[in-house]
């Protein structure tokens, strides 16, 4: 299990690799990174929607709404261009984390 | 079927935003809590299961009210501070030294708490009404997602200012005394300032304080059984 501090630091990275694959609304993101990561990142409420908020505030996402099929109104948010250039540095600044945790702790999982 | 969007208006009602900021986010976070419910109803779980585990899966609502808060408000520190601590801060002294005002009007007046050249005056009736303000204080700053320290802070607002104009005050009698020549006793001085301190800045102090503190106690208490009633 994962503690929340961890995962707090890692949803940033988590909601912007998932939405790399195309817009996505709140509750679709949240489903997804929680199959991915087979139920270690499970977010709430409250750790996701001010996070997008956020990312949206930077300019990383935009949110807008849209009609489902069952015209279920949903905002939808994608990646901008900028958002979509942060992403490879953000994943490159955990890749260095884990490597150097790994080192540090020699523990093969770190 | 259980009515999401209800519950959520309810637990984001004191959610400091715009009309239609706030009608976003809870049309959005209506339409998660739904899905989520759907999916589980379509996995063959009964109705009552299916709300039971969604309202667990929310999370903490006021974490959620306060995060939102922040974010919508990032680019805006300035703004935050005046809605947590200026706006409500201010009101609270406003309305503190109102009910002062009208207390005196009505006639009702400070109670000698000693006898003696060192007796202390406590405005009992200004006292008596005192936590109900603190209390006010903290309920506004709280709705405006300010933080525990924010709150109490606000509630003791009216004896802060005391403090500082008392301050202000006496340098400035001072000051004056010497300078028209008067003969300054200073036990005299240090004694009417502890008499006053205890009056008009200490024992208000503590009465906003209890009220504040109780007031943030049961805004608190009552977020941690809305919790309870999710899980």
């Amino acid at each position: 299990m994962i503690a929340p501090g961890i995962k707090r630091g890692t949803a940033e990275l988590a909601v912007l690799s998932v939405l790399e694959d195309g817009p996505l609304h709140g509750y679709e993101m949240a489903r997804r990174i929680e199959e991915q990561t087979h139920g270690s990142l499970r977010f709430t409420l409250a750790s996701l929607y001010p996070l997008l908020y956020k990312l949206e505030k930077r300019g990383w996402v935009r949110g807008a709404w849209e009609t489902s099929g069952t015209g279920r109104r949903r905002r939808c948010y994608r990646l901008t261009s900028e958002g979509k250039k942060k992403v490879a540095p953000i994943r490159r600044e955990w890749a260095e984390l884990f490597r150097a945790l790994k080192q540090l702790t020699k523990v093969s999982h770190a | 079927m259980r009515d999401w969007k209800a519950l959520v208006e309810e637990r984001l009602a004191s959610l400091a935003l715009e009309p239609q900021e706030k009608a976003e986010v809870i049309a959005e976070v209506t339409a998660h809590l739904e899905e989520m419910c759907e999916e589980m109803l379509k996995q063959g779980l009964t109705e009552e299961e299916a709300v039971r585990r969604t309202l667990s899966r929310a999370g903490d609502w006021q974490v959620l009210r306060r995060r939102i808060f922040a974010a919508k408000r990032r680019k805006q520190p300035m703004k935050k501070r005046v809605w947590q601590l200026w706006v409500p801060g201010f009101l609270t002294l406003i309305v503190s030294m109102l009910f002062l005002t009208v207390l005196y009007r009505l006639g009702l007046r400070a109670r000698l708490v000693s006898s003696g050249p060192n007796a202390i005056l406590l405005y009992t009736p200004w006292l008596a009404g005192l936590p109900f303000l603190g209390a006010l204080g903290a309920y506004l700053s709280s709705r405006a997602g300010g933080s525990r320290a924010n709150a109490l802070f606000v509630s003791v607002f009216p004896a802060l200012a005391l403090t500082f104009a008392f301050l202000f005050m006496f340098p400035f009698s001072l000051t004056a005394e010497l300078i028209t020549g008067r003969p300054v006793d200073f036990s005299h001085v240090a004694t009417v300032l502890l008499k006053d301190g205890i009056g008009w800045i200490v024992a208000p102090g503590a009465a906003l304080l209890i009220g504040g503190l109780l007031a943030h106690t049961l805004l608190s208490t009552r977020s941690s059984s809305q919790r309870a009633a999710i899980g």
